[in-house]
């Protein structure tokens, strides 16, 4: 692709704090990180975020690289389109997954070439040495992504993790299953130590592994710490950064770095709190970004708000911790790190599950909402809802019906597009809703 | 029952699939409780060992979606939001409760949609693993009796291991029944169309198992009895693909001058080829069948040897339908915004292809004026045929 036909690149977000500013080229790093090991031949294996196996892989040194990821940049830099473009000519349907579509493009022809694509972004994905799924409960991508990849790569292992948790019902309580959950996410987590030992040739060192559960549990606790600084009125960091601040959380989960990273995130925000040094100088609306992966194309709407007066002191997007002492059980006698791990995700997933049972007719998910709503004092709710993942964007409109019914009528905004493909995104209409919804905030206000 | 004496076989078929649950409304004044459910991954053993009726939520393709649109994205696969869309409309009133299992993001993701805006007394999501190991199949025994003893809790007693072998051997009547009627497409050309076929398929799962086995029965006998041999047609046609609840689709090949005899789909060979095995406790049957029997894209089964393997593991008993019922050619028949189904097109495609059977892939949004825009096509693909 020569310069001239290139789509027109993002032009770099503002951020607000200086955390945030340096998670673009941590990333890039990162990717070029893989390319090299690759080159070394260092074990690299395809994940997904969120996976609850991070400590699995770092302990055992296996370079992870984050599929969802390199489709993220390849949107944030708005370069997918050709790489969609290619799934869809493979037979892939364009309303899958574009993530899974931008990398199931994207492997196609790399494969294809014997090498990256020309112009890959931030150097290309490296080709993995393994790939590891994870089945249930996130998404069905998670199952499907790297089985349909193994056409392109028929050498490659694939390891499928099942991952599930207790759903939230009204006719029993979590508790009692959480057991067999908690022994069947062990014998997944198992099964995964004996397919990298297996296929790199070493052995887990589960001393390193143990510390590695614990390094994990305290970057927990310190995200959600520093996190809850944001409740500060002005805000202090929006959701915009949050986009990048999830970074270390999500990728760089079990290592120092990850941890000294919130560690001067949490400074850098208590020292704006201490100088009442809000994201913007007139603070209009508090708003929280309800549900939904973000437009990665289209990321500089968040600084649109912001100049109308609004900012996101909160999401429930990427906020994929909670703080450990709050769980019900403790989590730190647990001393078999595969159990830890297990026990967590399971306490994870149910946290908000006992709130639910509290109000009549709600929800956990509907409760995250109240209780973020009122601690951060929020006006108003946006979500994004991104055609192509069922996942996270589906049952957006049922949470702020119930939100209706079971609290309060709030001001809501949904916004639609996608994560990667820009095809689906209307700037012009974008604005015109979020000047729409300004509008409406301000009646209420002024109610 | 005065019209069930005179109405059999074909034309009940016909009346049950117009008036899609009015055997369930009928029996429902007589007392009869009846769960609806979706996909073909509830364990309906248990079901009906409860003693509810078992009813399979459908969609319908003749009905524009109006109303679920206000709790329910559009970005959920079309079948399931018609499904909801019908819900919402009454058409499915005479519900005590819903069973849903965890087959897809579209499923899984309105789970709670579906409970609390349809308030029914029960609800029940079966956190059906997706991996097929063993750890895999421990922890579905235990999930499939959490339902057990949720369901035993709502109908007031406790589900026996009696109870459990008797309808485990009255589902797999139903399904050997189903396997004989699929003998008579083998006959060349077929002595069933695939329109009645479908018809008839859709028609038993809205009724009790046991009723289905002797409509069943009546079909088989009727079609036995016909004095004629339907005409013969271009092709034998097999069509891949999700729920596929209406007789539309198979209709339009046919009535494009082919035979669809054979199929990969729900309700059809992929939900009734299968039956379950009995085992001392019947609870280790049934998770044997649904987990690892039944194959569909929901599951992911985990790689035994090479890549090659791995295809024939997953797809060759697409394969070995295509040789027992001679067909000429297969229809990939996958719902938009459908992800078990939407990630395994290029690969069921490539591995039909290379075995020398033609596959035409076609994508739809489950609606009559979707359906009617792809009749070019397949006659194209027909014309291609020969
Ligand atoms: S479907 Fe959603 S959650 Fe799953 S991989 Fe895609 S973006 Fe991520
Ligand atoms: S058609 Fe696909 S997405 Fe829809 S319910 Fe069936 S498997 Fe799920």
């Amino acid at each position: 692709m020569t310069e001239e036909k290139k789509p027109e690149e993002r032009k770099k977000r503002r951020t607000a704090t200086e955390a945030a500013s340096k998670i673009g080229p941590m990333v890039k790093a990162a990717i070029g990180g893989t390319v090299q090991a690759r080159e070394e031949g260092k074990p690299l294996a395809y994940s997904f975020i969120c996976c609850c196996y991070d400590e699995i892989i770092r302990a055992m040194d296996v370079i992870p690289v984050w599929t969802e990821n390199y489709a993220g940049v390849c949107g944030a830099k708005r370069d997918a389109q050709r790489f969609l473009e290619r799934a869809e000519a493979e037979n892939f349907s364009r309303s899958l997954c574009t993530y899974a579509l931008c990398g199931l493009g994207f492997d196609a022809w790399r494969e294809e070439l014997g090498e990256m694509p020309p112009e890959s972004p931030w150097g290309g994905q490296a080709r993995p040495d393994m790939m590891l799924g994870s089945g249930q409960m996130l998404c069905d991508p998670r199952n499907k992504w790297y089985q349909a990849a193994q056409q392109y790569m028929p050498d490659v292992p694939v390891y499928d993790v099942g991952l599930p948790w207790p759903p939230y019902e009204d006719d029993y309580d979590y508790r009692e299953v959480q057991d067999y959950y908690v022994k069947y996410i062990v014998a997944e987590l198992k099964g995964l130590v004996q397919f990298l030992e297996k296929h790199t040739g070493r052995k887990m060192d589960w001393d390193h592994l143990s510390e590695l559960v614990d390094l994990t549990d305290r970057t927990w606790n310190l995200i959600w710490e520093t996190y809850e600084l944001r409740r500060a009125v002005p805000s202090v960091m929006g959701t915009g950064d949050a986009m990048n601040t999830m970074v270390p959380m999500v990728f760089m989960m079990a290592t120092q770095e990850a941890y000294d990273f919130y560690q001067e995130l949490n400074d850098e925000l208590k020292h704006k709190i201490a100088n009442k040094e809000g994201e913007i100088p007139d603070e209009k609306y508090r708003l929280i970004w309800g549900g939904g992966l973000p437009s990665w194309f289209a990321l500089s709407d968040f600084n649109y708000f912001n100049s109308k007066g609004a900012v996101f002191p909160v999401e429930v997007t990427y906020r994929m911790i909670e703080a450990t002492y709050n769980f019900d059980m403790d989590l730190s006698k647990v001393s078999d790190p595969l159990e830890h791990i297990a026990w967590r995700w399971v306490k994870f997933w149910t946290y908000w599950y006992d709130r639910a049972r509290q109000r009549p007719g709600s929800h956990p998910d509907v409760e995250r909402l109240i209780k973020y709503i009122e601690d951060y004092k929020i006006d108003g709710i946006v979500m994004h809802e991104a055609f192509s993942c069922r996942s996270w964007h589906v049952g957006l409109i049922w949470q702020l019906n119930m939100l209706k019914k079971v609290y309060k009528d709030i001001p809501s905004l949904i916004l639609e597009s996608d994560i990667v493909d820009i095809s689906s995104y209307n700037e012009a209409d974008t604005k015109a809703r979020i000047d729409a919804f300004i509008d409406t905030l301000e009646a209420v206000k002024s109610r | 029952m005065p019209e069930k004496a005179v109405v059999k076989g074909l034309a009940a078929a016909e009346r049950l699939y117009q008036d899609y649950g009015v055997r369930a409304r009928e029996l429902k004044k007589q007392g009869q409780k009846i769960l609806g459910y979706l996909c073909a991954f509830v364990p309906l053993e248990i079901v009906t060992a409860a003693g509810f009726m078992p009813f399979r939520i459908k969609g319908d393709v003749n009905e524009p979606i109006t109303k679920a649109d206000t709790e329910m994205e559009t970005i959920v696969c079309p079948l399931v939001r018609s499904c909801f869309d019908m819900a919402l409309k009454g058409n499915y009133d005479f519900l005590e409760g819903i069973v849903i299992p965890h087959a897809c993001d579209s499923i899984c993701r309105t789970y709670d949609v579906w409970k609390y805006t349809l308030n029914l007394p029960y609800a029940h999501f079966i956190n059906m693993p997706h991996t097929t190991g063993d750890s895999s199949l421990d922890f579905y025994r235990d999930i499939l009796n959490t339902f057990r003893t949720s369901l035993g809790r709502f109908a007031g007693k406790e589900i026996s291991d009696q109870e459990l072998a008797r309808a485990v051997e009255l589902h797999n009547r139903q399904r050997a029944k189903v396997r004989e009627l699929y003998e008579l497409r083998k006959a060349s050309p077929p002595l069933i169309s695939g329109e009645e076929v479908a018809r008839v398929l859709i028609a038993a799962i809205s009724i009790p198992v046991a009723e289905s086995i002797e409509l069943l029965g009546d079909v088989i006998e009727e079609v036995g009895q016909r004095g004629s041999t339907p005409a013969p047609k271009k092709a034998r046609i097999m069509v891949i693909g999700a729920q596929v609840d209406s007789i539309a689709f198979i209709k339009l090949i046919e009535d494009s001058g082919a035979w669809v005899v054979a199929d990969d789909l729900c309700p059809g060979a992929r939900e009734f080829m299968s039956s379950v095995d009995l085992t001392a406790d019947p609870i280790e049957g049934i998770a044997e069948r649904y987990l690892r029997k039944v194959k569909c894209g929901r599951t992911y089964r985990e790689m035994k040897g090479n890549y090659e393997e791995d295809l024939e593991d997953r797809f060759g008993h697409m394969r070995q339908m295509i040789d027992d019922f001679k067909v000429d050619g297969v229809v990939l028949y996958i719902y938009k915004y459908c992800d078990p189904f939407g990630f395994e097109v290029p690969q069921i495609k490539s591995y039909i292809e290379a075995k020398g059977t033609p596959v035409l892939y076609l994508e739809d949004e489950y609606s009559m004026s979707t359906i009617g825009r792809l009749r070019t096509r397949v006659q194209a693909f027909l014309e291609m045929l020969g």
